[in-house]
């Protein structure tokens, strides 16, 4: 039993999937919109409309925004990094 | 005198608050404290079995609070610990039986009595654990390495953190612990869930097979030598007493010839 675990062990090392990690970032995500009430979909819907405002503003390269909640310290806090190219006006 | 007042609770059934409550009632009677443990679990009453006095039972915290009884009526002394008492739940009543200012009065006569005075809360968010709670000034958080536990645990968190000027302090247990599974990158180890949920740790407990057996004989495993989950039950009520015990390393725990072999060939880890 425990030689079985320590080859198992071992083994694992090499395996890809891990259940532990995905574990951690499946709970991540589903506390920080428990702990804020967040509704599925809400924080997608913020980000169109917030990029809607800048694009106004300003040409967005859309391929490296960065939109996210990040806890710290049972606290959220919204990251949105919104890389400008030049101002339309 | 004036005791303190604990509430083990947890959100989410079966992750082992009775039996924390068992063990950690008789540990604390081992350091020489009294003890009343309280089962606050109504019309689902187990914490006399596992501490073996179901037999035992006459009155019960009802009968206390609609004055049937004297409080002191109602506690089964244990007779393997003399310094720890039970105040059992009724059977054949519901949650909504006592209130919560109810709760409040029995906490402050007990604390009379006891040193220490440990709640059994039931499952759940609602009226069971808002009375639980009600009479505590401290509370153990008991999860599980499991998703749906760790969720439950930081339900209860956030309402107990509504409850600041009650609740002084709330430490986290980590429950059937299997650092086999952890370190196979299976499970969530103590630091993913404490990182999660941003709460102090007051111990860990492995996962015992151990417990069954001593569920089945009425004697919680934290009264027996030689049983880890008992060791670390003993442990957590040293903690709890304000006592610093390092944490069981259950790394050597695992520590053979071939851990040890495959540990000097293999790179390490992040």
């Amino acid at each position: 039993m425990q030689v079985k675990t320590q080859v198992m062990s071992w083994f694992s090392k090499f395996r890809t999937s891990n259940a532990r990690s995905t574990a951690k970032d499946r709970m991540r995500t589903m506390l920080t919109h428990d702990r804020l009430e967040l509704p599925a979909g809400r924080l997608e819907c913020m980000e169109e409309e917030l990029m809607a405002v800048v694009s106004r503003y300003f040409e967005l390269d859309k391929t490296t925004t960065k939109f996210d909640l990040q806890q710290y310290d049972r606290r959220a806090s919204l990251i949105a990094n919104f890389p400008l190219t030049r101002s339309k006006c | 005198m004036s005791g303190r007042v604990i509430v083990i609770t947890s959100g989410k059934g079966g992750v082992g608050k009775t039996t924390a409550s068992a063990n950690l009632g008789v540990a604390l009677a081992g350091t020489g404290a009294s003890v009343a443990l309280v089962d606050m679990d109504i019309g689902l009453r187990n914490l006399d079995i596992l501490m073996g006095l179901e037999n035992r039972v006459v009155y019960n915290l009802v009968d206390v609070v609609e004055e049937r009884c004297k409080l002191r009526q109602a506690l089964v002394k244990d007779k393997r610990h003399p310094n720890l008492s039970l105040l059992p739940a009724a059977q054949t009543r519901d949650k909504t039986a006592v209130t919560a200012d109810q709760m409040r009065e029995l906490c402050a006569e007990l604390r009379k009595i006891f040193d220490f005075v440990l709640i059994d809360s039931p499952a759940g968010i609602e009226t069971g654990f808002q009375n639980a709670v009600a009479g505590a000034d401290e509370a153990v958080v008991v999860t599980t390495p499991e998703m749906s536990a760790v969720r439950d645990a930081d339900r209860i968190i956030g309402l107990l953190e509504a409850r600041k000027d009650e609740i002084e302090q709330y430490r986290l247990v980590v429950n059937r612990y299997r650092p086999n599974m952890v370190q196979t990158n299976d499970m969530m180890s103590v630091d993913d869930v404490l990182d999660i949920l941003s709460v102090e740790l007051l111990g860990i407990v492995p996962e015992d097979e151990e417990i069954i057996i001593s569920t089945n004989k009425g004697e919680p495993v934290s009264g027996t030598d030689n049983i880890r989950s008992g060791l670390a039950f003993r442990n957590i009520a040293r903690r709890l007493r304000g006592e610093e015990v390092p944490l069981m390393d259950f790394e050597a725990l695992n520590q053979t010839w071939l851990n040890r072999l495959v540990k000097f060939f293999s790179p390490s880890q992040v």
